[in-house]
Parts: structure tokens; C-alpha cells; sequence
């Protein structure tokens, strides 16, 4: 009996643990506004602006601290010609400030996100005057740092001492439970007394008569021997499958901020994708479309101007000091498997996500799918072949029998699970 | 058997030697040695405890190392910036030009993975030779020189250019000659840049030395008809085609353009039509074209101009002085014979010398313009300049360098170290020249003898244009950026000359934009694209006018009279230098996709040998492959092993060229023996017949040659026909047996799991139009990525060749039967009676490749399912899957499942072939190379296939007939392969198998085989075995 409440005192101990690291996660989700108005902000405005120094518009942290108008404000980042046109006197001041030279309108940005960003670009404010206040050396990093903040921490500890006060109170309700119950049944409590007392008396007596039961310790044989097989047979099951692969890549780029805060089409980059069994990763000039001009500061793409040899302040490239990228291969298909994207992305209209998962999430790319044979058999199997309005099924389709019996299209009644569609 | 022709790969299948009956009860050359593993010996080996344990332990504790790390981690590198025109993954094609012939270049994020035929390409009409194939290989050679040399040392260019100017401007002040030396140059530009070489040095000369020379020819045009020129032949002209020892299909001048010349009246179209060219052969050594003939006779190469002159009397009924009997009474006859076809198909009617000699080719141009060949089947007015080599200039070359009288040399493509024959003479010759530079990208044999060595680009690499015949013009277009630091020769005449153009490049434009796109039709920017893109450009064709010989053959009598038996009194034997289509003149010695490449008539691989007559063999008490000492009249031996050839003439012996290379790379050195030295020069031509004496050695020296590493057991597997037979039945010779038919699988099943709703992908192989020339292999070494083994392996039959070319001899069929019906073997009593025989054999070549069953025996057997069917008729090999049992290769009939011993790519003992990083940068990236272990065969290059449908898809239309070609089918200049969809009625290969010619090869098995092969016809003159 006494066993149980130390289960259940294990169990709580967890159920505390899997809840506090739910609760950091729902803290930083709420926390998720300025994040989100970050990474807004460094998509939208920072081709114009910057936080603390003016650029091409005006420093940000300063101006967003003097107005307080979020209204105004939003109307402005939403839609600043309207404001200009409609003469309104703020505006017109700032735009004339400025050369005249009209912002971009971000009419695609709803007040939530307006207000995301404003409310960013201030704390960010906030921050980098801190920093100062503290001192210049560590600043800078402490500015960067967006860990949970003490808030967070406080109330995880909050809940934590909440949560251990209710396992106490739980164990005094067992105990008196167990007490009320040993009350009300003597003999058989008398027995068990008995033994606690002999427990009492010699530690390892239990265990001792434990080993005696050859049926326990048969059972706890067994269960080892399951656990262990079971263990090794999933290692070895999934031995070089490497689902959620995430290697550090020697960029930080982030495909959520470029396909999905920027919306960047993935064929962008990725042009092979719809041409050639490879996807292919972007060549550097292609990153100098925009990097050229957005984000030239950035210690990221510092990086890609190093491995092109290319020089902002001159703009020039000097081949001889190029080193290509080497970036780190999430999916490696083994050699003797060929893949093509074209087949599968034009003929089949596939969508990226459907095996690269949610990759305009992904701050950094992981491998989604677990890129087995019995996956892309799985996928060949459910999968119709998008057949319609291609010229090339359309005798295909006459000839086949099972289809003109009604079969589904599916991708493997055309062949495509034999091993000559992919192995040679 | 229906079949009363006997058909067999050697002499040792055919005499059923006891180590052939031995080897052929197994697979595999060396069985396993499970036996004796088992038995005694290896279980009672003591391997002591401890070492087990630690070696237990040590193998646990690496594994587990090695686990360790969760993924192994493969870098991806793109491009810094990535050019336009490359996808990776997506193959892009050059238009380019290999010695003449429009090619296009495949190549792979910018490196060249294979060559393949321009289909407009006017010589061999998108087919390509063994050669020009393998071509792609030498671009990645290890052994190529990375840098310029100067007197040994490797240097920089700056330095080499000061050398070399420095000297030159010596030179000029001096007035003493300089000589640029090169085997024939037939490029317009190149001609041109020697040509400003030549005005700005005036003592300068241009000599042309070709290795095998034409100068016979070109000196014989010039006599008879005042055109120094090699006419240009057309093969598709005649009805009646008589050679005298000319290797026209695989060396002669061009052999791919005669291939496809010669198969246009014999192939299925023609047949269809009841029409077929008659070809007559005389030779000495049983050679490609000899092996084609519908009729062969080995003559002593000494008599090919006796016999000459016999036709020559023949047709026109006079005697010419000296005539005399042929040693071969049947030559004789069929000499008669011959001239009657001749004078029948007058004006259609092509005879054809393959002799350098003067007086040989002037008597050979008679005879054509009796028959009145010119204008209709030679052509001179549009004349070949694939060999322009005039052999008394180089002889005189040799004499001024001899007398110091030379001072400076360059060698563009040539290395007479090697292949002069006369290697003494050229060392003392060069020793007096003091500048000397090679041109050559090889550290070959003149390499050696230079001061500087200035390495050429690979034609890959280059600039430039080609004129193979009289207004054809290709252009040849880099399609990669130079591997090493090599420099276009022509650029180095170019910068040495100081000439105003400097680039190459810029040198070809002008030369095009002034002189030769006009002739094209083509004009500006414009037109140099096009030609780029398309790849050669016509002139307007000139009329080939008629010529008439009016020369007094009387002297040209005497000289072939005395010449002859010059040859005869040398030595008891005579000794016939010849090229094997794949090695030729040797220059390619370093590649092994060449080496390893059976020789078609032989089947030796990784040598040359000694060819002599069965006959001879046996009076000598000769052993095959004893090794046997030759010895030339200048006193030059060398020891081959003896190859007992049927069809070769009594009293020769024939010995490849092209080997005994003593500096072309580690994969060609000392490969076989060195015969250019047995040439010499007569009445100002380098003879290729002299006569030798022979001495027998004790030593054996195997060679290592594919014929009976596969067996089919004494099975028919060939049908051939007679021409009068196919005319009177098209069906001729098929074999209309029945055969019970066992089936393993259900009728409901067949059905269900082996429909082909869709495509049924066959194959047809017409044996008429094969020639046996071994294209088709050396295409699917590089588009399949078969390694390369060696001469060791081949020996041990490992050769990894998915497609074979299987050469069956039969004795001529003399009217009567010879064989023992039932099982088609030869017993020894008969086998005796028919020595005589070995003199007149026929040969057929058969293309024999994975057939692609439809109840294939391989996949039965295969006890973890790694090869099995697809719905669209193909064998597939899933290697991944397979564990190495080898039952499929015991079970396959036709013997075509490759197993991997080694892992080729990655291991130390094939380096010299593919397995080292830079070779490898030849590999089709399509193709997965099979490890260690894994069985593999032919796929139908279903990389192709699956390529083909892919683009049908995108762009949103059925895929055509044709569109998906074979590596083999691709390369094939006589079109014997053709490939495609069964299901539908209208594609050439339906049409092809519909042919009443069409037969299965084991049909009688049941298996269903996937190709087709059309009966051999021979239109042999009855009359000769009356």
C-alpha cells in the first residue's frame, strides 16, 4: 500500500513536470506578439528602417516611443498615402522630413500585426536603452537574449510549488486512507504490521523474500527481456532513418521568415524543383537578388558576401576570395534509390509540404518524413495519378484494363511500386 | 535441330577439349571452396580462443563506434553562382566533332559523360565507332599531362613560350629548316594556322605521317588520274563489293560511314525488297569485314596482287605479264566467279585494296574503271582527307633530321617513337635535332625524345572544326573548362608565330566567318550559332565525274610480281600487320574501356597475339596460346602467343598494331608486343606484308579472351539463311519446329500479374546488319557505368559487359550435312575429315544481351525476390535487394547476369581503370554503381526509359515511338538494334519483329524472351562449293 502512494507520488512529480514545460510553452506563445512582430518587422522594414539610427525612413525606437498613437499609427503603416493624401498634418510633416519619399503601404498587414510590430520595435527600444544604462560592453548581447522573461520563470516556479503542496496534501489523504482501512481489517493488518516491523528491522529483508519468489523474479526477467528486445528492435528498425534530422547549417537562414512570413515561392530558390530530379540548393546569386540591397548588415549575410568575395562597400565581386557555402544535407536518400522531383512536383502535382512538411515554419529545416521505402510505398499506394488534362495518360488510361474495370488510379496500379521505377 | 549448319565459339568447343568440358559444367570459373572448407582442412584449423575473443571483441567495439555518430553528414555544395544553361541534374548537349564526324557531347553540371552520334552527322549518320566512344574516357585519364615540360621538368608556359621563341627566332636567322610533324590534319583551321605557321617561319614544312598509311592510294590517284586524293567510297552504290584484304567495316579510311553505306543493301528494308549486295572477300587474317563477307577466301597477303591481276585478266579476257595461280585453288575459282558478278553489276560494282603498296591500288583503279566505278561508287571529286599521310615525304624528313639539316621539330598527334618503324632510325634522327616539342597530352614514347613537351587540350577541351570529306564541315566546341594546365596546340603555333590572333577561338571565327559559313548558307553572329547549335554544315554537293585509267599496267605488273616474291623468299612464313577496330593505330592504348573490349573476331581482350592457320598450328605441334618467337628481316623479334585462327590463310601469321606500348599510361603499357616494327618501306609506301621466320619457345602465355566463358551448350541459337533461300521463302531458316510448351505459371496468372497494359518494351536485333564491330559495348560501359576488370579477371570470365557480341564460326556449307543431327556436336572422326574446312569458315556475330523474359528463369530462383518482372515487359535488378546467391546466373540460359567479385569502384587493384576520384568523374549519375557481391546484367538502360516517359509527361503528350533509344541501339551505325513499345503495332520494333526473318534464341525453353533476332542472310555464289 505503501508502494502505491509512492507511485503516485512519482506519477505527480512528472505530470508536474510534462505541465510546467506546457506552461513555458503557452507563456511563450502569449509572449508571441513581439516575436511575431520581430520577425515582421526584419521581413518588412528593415530594408528602410532600423530601430535605434535612421536609414532610408526614420529611427524607429525613438519615433514609436514619441507617438503614442497606436491608431494613427496603424493607419500609417497600413496605409501612409491615404494619410498623406487626406493631408493629414503629422503625416504630411514626416513626409516632407523626408524628401517626399512615400513609404511602401503594407496593406497586407492586419492591426494585429501593426500593433505586433509597434509593440516589437518599442520593447526593442526599451531594451537597447537598458543595455546602454547597464553599461556598453554587454549590451548588445543582453539586447539579443530572448530567452523566457522573469515573469515566466516566476510563475513556472509558482506552479511548481503550487503543484508539490497538492501532492503533499495528497499523500497525508492516502495515509489516512490506508490508516482508516489497516483500522478497520485487524487481522490481515496484523500480519503486515508484522512485517513492517520486520522491514524496520532488516532493509533488504523484502527484497530477499522478493528473490525467493521465483515467479516475480521470472516476471521481472521477462519484462527486461522485452524491454531490451523492443528497445533494440526499434534502434535497429530505424537504424539510418533520420527523421527530424536537423543539422547546424553553416547560414542561419530561416525558411519561415523567407517562405512563410515573406511568402517567397519555394521554386524561387529551389528551381530544379520543377525541372530536374534535384531541388537544388540556391546558388549565392541568387540570394543577392534581394540580399544585395536588404539586410547587408546582417553577420548572416556577411557570410554569403564572404563565399562570393563580394564587397558592399565597392560592389564588386572578386572571384578569387570566393569559397562556395557547404551546407549540410537534411535529406540524404541513399545512392541507389533515384528520386525525382520534377516527376513529382510537375507531373504529380505534389505539394513541397506534403514530404518537406510545414517548411515555412521551420525557423531551421528539418527532415519531416521519415523517407523509408515503405513511406514513399505507402504515398505510391493511396496516391491518384493526376492524370487529368495530361496528354500522356490519356491512351495509357484506354489501354489499361483494371482502370476500365473501375480500379482507382493509383499511382502503383501504373507500375509505380516496382522496384525499376526507382532502383537501377 | 533444324539448322544442319554446326555453329561453335572456339576451337576448344568445337573439339570438345577436356578443359573445356570441364570448365563448362560450372558458372563460375572458380567454384566456391565450401568442400573443402567443410571437409578436414578448414574445420579442424585451430583459431585460437583468446584471438577469437578479441577479434569478437574488437569487431563489437568498432560497431559500435561507428554507430555512433547518428547521421553521417554529406555536405551539398551549389554553385557560388550558377550558370544559366546548367540544371544539376538536368544532362545538357554540345554539338561537337570526333576525327570528322558531327558527335554531341552529354554532359553533367559541366563535365562530359558521353558521347553520342549526330543523327544528321553525314558519315555514320548518328552512330558512333568503338572508339569515338570510349573517347570520353580518355578526358579523365590520370596519366595526362598536367603541365608543360621543359626538358623533363615540369615548367610554366611563360617559360616554355620564351624557350620555344627564342629558339624559332635562332632558327630563322640560321635558315635552317623546321618541320612541323602530324598525322593527318583534315582541319580546315588547324591547316590554316600551320599554314601562317609556315609564312612566318619560311624554312618551315609540314609533314603528315600517318601510322597506318594511305599513301598507297593517294600515290596511285595520282598516277592514274592526277588526284593525289583518298576518293571517297560509296558502299550503298554497290551491288557487288570485292576486297582484297581492306578491313572496310571496322579500319579501312572510314569505317562507320562504309558500315552504313554497306548495311543499306542488306538490311531488313532492303531484304524486304528482295535486294542484298554481294560481298566478296579475300584476305589473309580473318578480319571484321571478312567475317561480314557472303563470300571469304583467305589468300596469302602476299598474293592480294596476284590475285588482283588475275581478276583484272578475268574481266577483261588478256593475260597480264607473271601472272600465275594463287596458292588457294578454291581463290581462284571464285576469282572467276567474281569478275562475272562484276562485269553483271558494271557501274554498281566497288573493288577495294587494303594494301599500302603503289602498284597494287593503280591496278585496283583499273579495274574500278573498267567496271565503271568512278562517279557511281568512288568518288574523287568529293574526296575523303581522313588520311592525307604521305609516306616518302616523312622517309625524307628523317633523312634531312639524319643529316642535321633540321633543327627544330614539332609532333601535333604523332608519335613515331612508337609507331615508326624504325625505332633506332628516329632516335638517331631526333638526337640531331635541337628543338624538339611534342604536342602530345601523353607521356608517350616521343614525349621522351623531346626538349619540350607543350600538352594539347583533349578535343573535349577545344576549340576547332573538321573536314573529314570535301565539303562536309563540322565544328568542335569545348564542353568543359581544361583539366590541367594544358594549352590548345594550335594556340601555341599561334602565339609562337606571333600571329595578330592570338585566342583560337577568335582564329576558328574569322576562319568560319570568311571562308566557310557561306558555304553552309550561313552568314554573321546568326550563323555561328546555328552552326553551333546544328553542328556541320553542307556544301553544295559537286558531281562526281567519271574517270577512265589509261596507264600501262605492264610495269605495274612486274613491280607486284617481284614484290610478292620478295615476301616469299624472306622467311617460311609471311607476317600480315593488321589493326583491331578497337586498338587501331594504338595512339588509345591508355584507355580500358578499348582494352577490355573483345576483339570481334578473336574475343582476346588486354592483347595482341599471333593468328595463324589451324593447319599451320598443327604441323608446327603448336599449343594455343604457345608462345612462339617472330623474327623480322630487319632482325626484329618479339614472342606472342600463338591463337589458332580459323579462316587464316596458310603460311601467315597476322599481328595486331596498336600494342606493346611501352609509355602510353599504366593502363597500355606493355600491353601485347610492339609489330610496327615489322613494317617497311618500299617503293616509297611502308609495306604491311614482309616475310618472317618462326621459332618455337616452351613458354605458355594465356590470353585472356571472352568466346566460351558462356556456353549454350551446342543449343542452336543462330539461323541463318541463304539469300536464294529468303527469296524463295522469306522464312528461310527460322526453324519451324514446335516445341511442347511447358508453363509453371497459371493462364488465369498471366493475365493478371504479367499484362502489360501499357508498354512492352522489346528489343529486335537483326544479325544481317551486325557486324560485329563492339560499339554497342563500350556505349554501355558508359552509359551504364560498368567497371572496367582487367585482363586477370577477364581470364577468370569475370567481364562485366552487359552486352556481348557472340562470334560463332560454321564450316562453309558445302552441300552436304556434316554434323551429327541430333545434338549438333561435332565427333571427332568427322572432325578430322574436316581440317580442310578450317580454311573456309563463315562467321556470325550475335548481340547477346539480358533478353528480358517474360517467364524469366533468373527471377524463379531467386530466393530473396531481388530480380523480377515490371509491367512493362523489363527484368529488373534491384541491387540493393540482392544477397549474392548467383542461382540467377546458373539458371539464366543465356548466360548474361554479371556478378560483382570486387568492389570495382573503390579498390586499390583497379585503380588503373575507373576506380580512382578523377576517372570517376565519367560516371552517368543516373546509374548507381553496384557494390561488392551483387549480381547485375543489361536494364534496357531503364534509366532512359524512365527519362522518356518523365518528359512525355511534362510536357503533356504521349510518348513517340523512337523516342527512347539504347546506348547500343544509339551507337549502332549499321541500325541492327532497335528498341521500343510491342503494344504498339506502328512502332519500328513491332514492325521489325513482325518480319518473317524474326526468331527467339532458345524459343524451344519457353522462357519468352523480350528480343528478337532476325536470321543471318549470306548471299554466297553457289556455284563455288558446286
Amino acid at each position: 500500500m505503501r508502494n502505491i502512494s509512492l507511485i503516485l507520488k512519482q506519477f505527480s512529480k512528472s505530470v508536474l513536470l510534462v505541465a510546467g514545460i506546457a506552461l513555458c510553452g503557452l507563456t511563450a506563445n502569449a509572449q508571441a506578439d513581439a516575436a511575431k512582430g520581430e520577425a515582421i518587422f526584419k521581413a518588412k522594414c528593415t530594408a528602410c528602417h532600423k530601430v535605434e539610427t535612421r536609414m532610408v525612413g526614420p529611427a524607429l525606437g525613438p519615433q514609436l516611443t514619441q507617438e503614442t498613437d497606436d491608431a494613427y499609427l496603424t493607419k500609417w503603416i497600413q496605409n501612409n498615402q491615404a494619410l498623406i493624401a487626406a493631408k493629414d498634418p503629422k503625416a504630411l510633416k514626416i513626409f516632407n522630413e523626408y524628401n517626399q519619399a512615400g513609404m511602401t503601404v503594407f496593406a497586407e498587414l492586419s492591426d494585429a500585426d501593426v500593433a505586433n510590430v509597434i509593440h516589437y520595435v518599442r520593447e526593442d527600444w526599451k531594451k537597447q536603452q537598458e543595455a546602454k544604462a547597464k553599461g556598453p560592453a554587454g549590451g548588445g548581447a543582453a539586447a539579443e537574449d530572448a530567452g523566457p522573461s522573469n515573469l515566466v520563470i516566476l510563475a513556472l516556479i509558482g506552479v511548481i510549488v503550487i503543484a508539490f503542496i497538492v501532492i503533499l496534501v495528497l499523500n497525508r489523504v492516502i495515509g489516512t486512507l490506508e490508516n482508516l482501512l489497516t483500522k478497520n481489517k485487524d487481522t490481515l493488518v496484523f500480519e503486515e504490521e508484522v512485517e513492517e516491523e520486520k522491514e524496520k528491522t532488516d532493509k533488504f529483508a523484502g527484497v530477499k523474500k522478493a528473490l525467493k519468489n521465483k515467479k516475480l523474479v521470472f516476471f521481472i526477467v521477462l519484462c527486461g527481456v522485452i524491454a531490451l528486445g523492443s528497445f533494440s528492435w526499434v534502434t535497429m528498425w530505424n537504424t539510418n532513418m533520420h527523421q527530424g534530422y536537423q543539422p547546424v547549417q553553416p547560414i542561419k537562414y530561416s525558411h519561415k521568415l523567407h517562405a512563410g512570413t515573406m511568402k517567397i515561392e519555394c521554386q524561387y530558390c529551389h528551381t530544379g524543383a520543377f525541372k530536374s530530379k534535384n531541388a537544388s540548393i540556391p546558388s549565392l546569386n541568387v540570394c543577392m537578388n534581394c540580399h544585395k540591397a536588404v539586410k547587408t548588415e546582417s553577420p548572416e549575410i556577411q557570410k554569403i558576401y564572404t563565399a562570393l568575395g563580394y564587397d558592399p562597400q565597392t560592389q564588386k565581386y572578386d572571384s578569387t576570395k570566393a569559397q562556395p557555402i557547404q551546407w549540410v544535407r537534411i535529406h540524404n536518400l541513399p545512392d541507389l534509390a533515384y528520386f525525382n522531383h520534377s516527376q513529382h512536383v510537375v507531373v504529380g502535382g505534389v505539394k513541397c509540404q506534403k514530404c518537406h512538411g510545414e517548411v515555412q515554419e521551420m525557423q531551421e529545416v528539418y527532415q519531416y518524413s521519415p523517407l523509408t521505402m515503405k513511406w514513399c510505398i505507402q504515398c505510391h499506394k493511396r496516391t491518384n495519378v493526376n492524370s487529368k488534362g495530361n496528354g500522356y495518360y490519356d491512351k495509357i488510361l484506354a489501354m489499361h484494363n483494371d482502370i476500365k474495370k473501375g480500379k482507382k488510379l493509383t499511382v502503383d496500379v501504373l507500375g509505380g511500386i516496382e522496384c525499376g521505377k526507382c532502383h537501377y | 535441330m533444324d539448322s544442319n549448319k554446326t555453329y561453335w565459339k572456339g576451337l576448344e568447343e568445337l573439339n570438345r577439349t577436356p578443359e573445356f568440358v570441364e570448365k563448362n559444367k560450372h558458372e563460375f570459373a572458380e567454384p566456391i571452396p565450401i568442400e573443402e572448407v567443410l571437409s578436414g582442412g578448414g574445420l579442424s584449423a585451430k583459431t585460437p580462443r583468446r584471438d577469437f575473443l578479441k577479434a569478437l571483441g574488437f569487431g563489437v567495439g568498432a560497431v559500435t563506434l561507428a554507430a555512433c555518430q547518428k547521421v553521417p553528414v554529406h555536405k551539398s555544395i551549389p554553385y557560388l553562382v550558377k550558370p544559366e544553361e546548367v540544371t544539376p541534374g538536368v544532362a545538357n548537349y554540345y554539338s561537337s566533332t570526333y576525327e570528322g564526324s558531327a558527335i554531341l557531347v552529354k554532359t553533367r553540371e559541366g563535365r562530359p559523360i558521353k558521347v553520342e552520334g549526330n543523327p544528321g552527322d553525314l558519315l555514320s549518320k548518328g552512330g558512333l565507332s568503338a572508339q569515338a566512344q570510349a573517347s570520353v574516357l580518355e578526358l579523365y585519364d590520370n596519366n595526362r599531362v598536367k603541365d608543360p615540360k621543359l626538358n623533363g621538368n615540369t615548367t610554366g608556359w611563360p617559360q616554355l613560350d620564351k624557350y620555344v621563341k627564342d629558339e624559332l627566332a635562332a632558327i630563322k636567322a640560321s635558315g635552317k629548316k623546321i618541320s612541323i610533324v602530324s598525322s593527318t590534319v583534315h582541319s580546315p583551321s588547324t591547316l590554316a594556322v600551320i599554314a601562317d605557321f609556315i609564312l612566318a617561319f619560311p624554312t618551315a614544312t609540314h609533314v603528315t605521317y600517318d601510322a597506318v598509311s594511305y599513301t598507297g592510294i593517294i600515290q596511285a590517284n595520282k598516277n592514274s588520274f592526277g588526284k593525289a586524293v583518298v576518293p571517297h567510297y560509296n558502299f550503298g552504290n554497290a551491288d557487288v563489293i570485292v576486297s582484297f584484304g581492306a578491313d572496310f567495316l571496322g579500319t579501312w579510311i572510314s569505317g562507320e560511314e562504309f558500315t552504313t553505306q554497306y548495311v543499306k543493301n542488306r538490311n531488313s528494308k532492303s531484304l524486304e525488297e528482295k535486294k542484298m549486295s554481294r560481298h566478296i572477300q579475300f584476305e589473309a587474317g580473318m578480319s571484321m569485314t571478312g567475317t561480314n563477307a557472303d563470300v571469304r577466301l583467305p589468300i596469302k597477303a602476299s598474293e592480294e596482287g596476284i590475285a588482283l591481276m588475275n581478276l583484272y585478266n578475268a574481266l577483261t579476257g588478256t593475260t597480264l605479264p607473271g601472272s600465275k595461280k594463287l596458292t588457294n585453288a578454291n581463290a581462284d575459282k571464285a576469282i572467276v566467279l567474281a569478275a562475272k558478278e562484276l562485269l553483271a553489276a558494271k557501274g554498281k560494282a566497288l573493288v577495294v585494296a587494303g594494301s599500302n603498296d603503289v602498284s597494287i591500288q593503280t591496278l585496283v583503279n583499273a579495274i574500278n574503271s573498267l567496271l565503271g566505278s568512278y562517279g557511281t561508287t568512288i568518288d574523287l571529286d568529293a574526296p575523303s582527307r581522313q588520311y592525307a599521310g604521305n609516306d616518302t615525304v616523312w622517309a625524307q624528313f628523317i633523312a634531312d633530321a639524319k643529316a642535321g639539316q633540321v633543327d627544330a621539330v614539332f609532333f601535333l598527334d604523332a608519335n613515331p617513337a612508337y609507331d615508326y618503324y624504325n625505332t633506332k632510325e628516329i632516335e638517331a634522327a631526333l638526337a640531331k635535332v635541337r628543338v624538339k616539342v611534342t604536342f602530345s597530352d601523353q607521356a608517350d614514347e616521343t614525349s621522351a625524345l623531346c626538349t619540350a613537351v607543350a600538352p594539347n587540350h583533349h578535343y573535349l577541351e577545344s576549340w576547332g572544326d573538321d573536314s573529314a570529306i570535301e565539303g562536309y564541315y563540322t565544328v568542335m566546341q569545348p564542353t568543359i573548362n581544361p583539366v590541367g594546365n594544358t594549352r590548345q596546340a594550335e594556340e601555341s603555333l599561334l602565339l609562337w608565330s606571333d600571329n595578330a590572333v592570338k585566342s583560337y577561338y577568335t582564329y576558328v571565327r574569322n576562319n568560319w566567318d570568311t571562308n566557310l559559313l557561306a558555304k553552309g548558307g550561313l552568314a554573321g553572329q546568326a550563323g555561328w550559332e546555328a552552326l553551333l547549335q546544328k553542328g556541320f554544315i553542307n556544301a553544295a554537293p559537286v558531281a562526281a565525274g567519271t574517270y577512265s585509267f589509261a596507264l600501262d599496267l605492264n610495269a605495274v605488273a612486274q613491280t607486284i610480281i617481284s614484290q610478292s616474291a620478295k615476301v616469299a623468299a624472306a622467311g617460311k612464313f609471311e607476317l600480315q600487320v593488321y589493326q583491331t577496330p578497337a586498338m587501331r593505330d594504338g595512339k588509345k592504348a591508355n584507355n580500358p574501356w578499348l582494352q577490355e573490349l573483345p576483339d570481334p573476331v578473336s574475343k582476346v581482350t588486354w592483347d595482341n597475339f599471333a593468328a595463324m592457320a589451324i593447319a599451320d598450328v598443327k604441323e608446327m605441334g603448336l599449343e594455343e596460346f604457345q608462345v612462339i618467337t617472330i623474327k623480322g628481316a630487319n632482325g626484329y623479334t618479339i614472342d606472342l602467343p600463338v591463337l589458332p585462327q580459323p579462316g587464316q590463310a596458310r603460311g601467315t601469321i597476322s599481328v595486331a598494331v596498336g600494342y606493346g606500348r611501352t609509355s602510353a599510361g599504366l593502363v597500355g603499357n606493355n600491353v601485347g608486343k610492339n609489330a610496327f616494327p615489322f613494317y617497311n618501306l618500299l617503293n616509297g609506301t611502308f609495306q604491311t606484308v614482309s616475310g618472317v621466320s618462326v621459332e618455337k619457345t616452351s613458354d605458355i602465355f594465356p590470353l585472356a579472351q571472352t568466346q566460351t566463358h558462356s556456353s549454350f551448350e551446342g543449343r542452336t541459337v543462330i539461323r541463318e539463311a541463304t539469300f536464294t533461300e529468303y527469296k524463295k521463302d522469306k522464312a528461310a531458316g527460322i526453324g519451324e519446329e514446335e516445341h511442347e510448351k511447358y508453363d509453371l505459371w497459371d493462364k488465369s496468372d498471366d493475365d493478371a500479374s504479367h499484362a502489360r497494359p501499357v508498354y512492352d518494351w522489346v528489343m529486335a536485333i537483326d544479325l544481317n546488319a551486325c557486324t560485329g564491330c563492339g560499339a554497342c559495348v563500350v556505349a554501355c560501359n558508359a552509359e551504364n557505368n560498368i567497371p572496367v576488370v582487367g585482363k586477370a579477371e577477364v581470364a577468370r570470365r569475370r567481364e562485366m559487359h552487359w552486352i556481348r557480341i557472340d562470334r560463332y564460326y560454321s564450316f562453309e556449307q558445302n552441300g552436304e550435312a556434316k554434323t551429327d543431327g541430333r545434338t549438333g556436336m561435332v565427333t571427332k572422326e568427322k572432325d578430322i575429315a574436316k581440317l580442310q574446312d578450317f580454311d573456309n569458315v563463315t562467321v556470325v556475330h550475335q548481340p547477346m544481351l539480358c533478353q528480358h523474359c517474360d517467364h524469366a528463369p533468373c527471377e524463379t530462383v531467386c530466393p530473396v525476390l531481388a530480380t523480377v518482372h515490371s509491367s512493362e515487359g523489363l527484368n529488373q535488378m534491384a541491387y540493393n535487394r540482392c544477397v549474392g546467391t548467383r542461382y540467377c546466373a546458373n539458371n539464366c540460359p543465356y548466360k548474361v547476369r554479371r556478378f560483382n567479385w570486387f568492389n570495382y569502384w573503390n579498390d586499390s587493384r583497379f585503380d588503373n581503370y575507373l576506380s580512382n576520384e578523377h576517372t570517376q568523374l565519367v560516371l552517368n549519375p543516373d546509374v548507381t554503381t553496384r557494390f561488392r557481391g551483387v549480381m547485375e546484367k543489361c536494364s534496357m538502360c531503364v534509366q532512359r526509359i524512365q527519362a522518356g516517359k518523365l518528359k512525355a509527361k511534362i510536357e503533356k503528350r504521349p510518348l513517340a515511338d523512337g523516342e527512347v533509344k539504347m546506348a547500343c541501339e544509339q551507337t549502332c551505325s549499321a541500325n541492327a538494334i532497335v528498341f521500343g513499345n510491342r503494344n504498339d503495332p506502328n512502332s519500328a520494333v513491332s514492325k521489325a519483329l513482325a518480319s518473317e526473318r524474326t526468331y527467339y534464341v532458345l524459343e524451344e525453353l519457353n522462357v519468352k524472351p523480350g528480343i528478337g533476332y532476325q536470321v543471318k542472310v549470306r548471299n554466297t555464289i553457289s556455284e563455288l562449293h558446286a
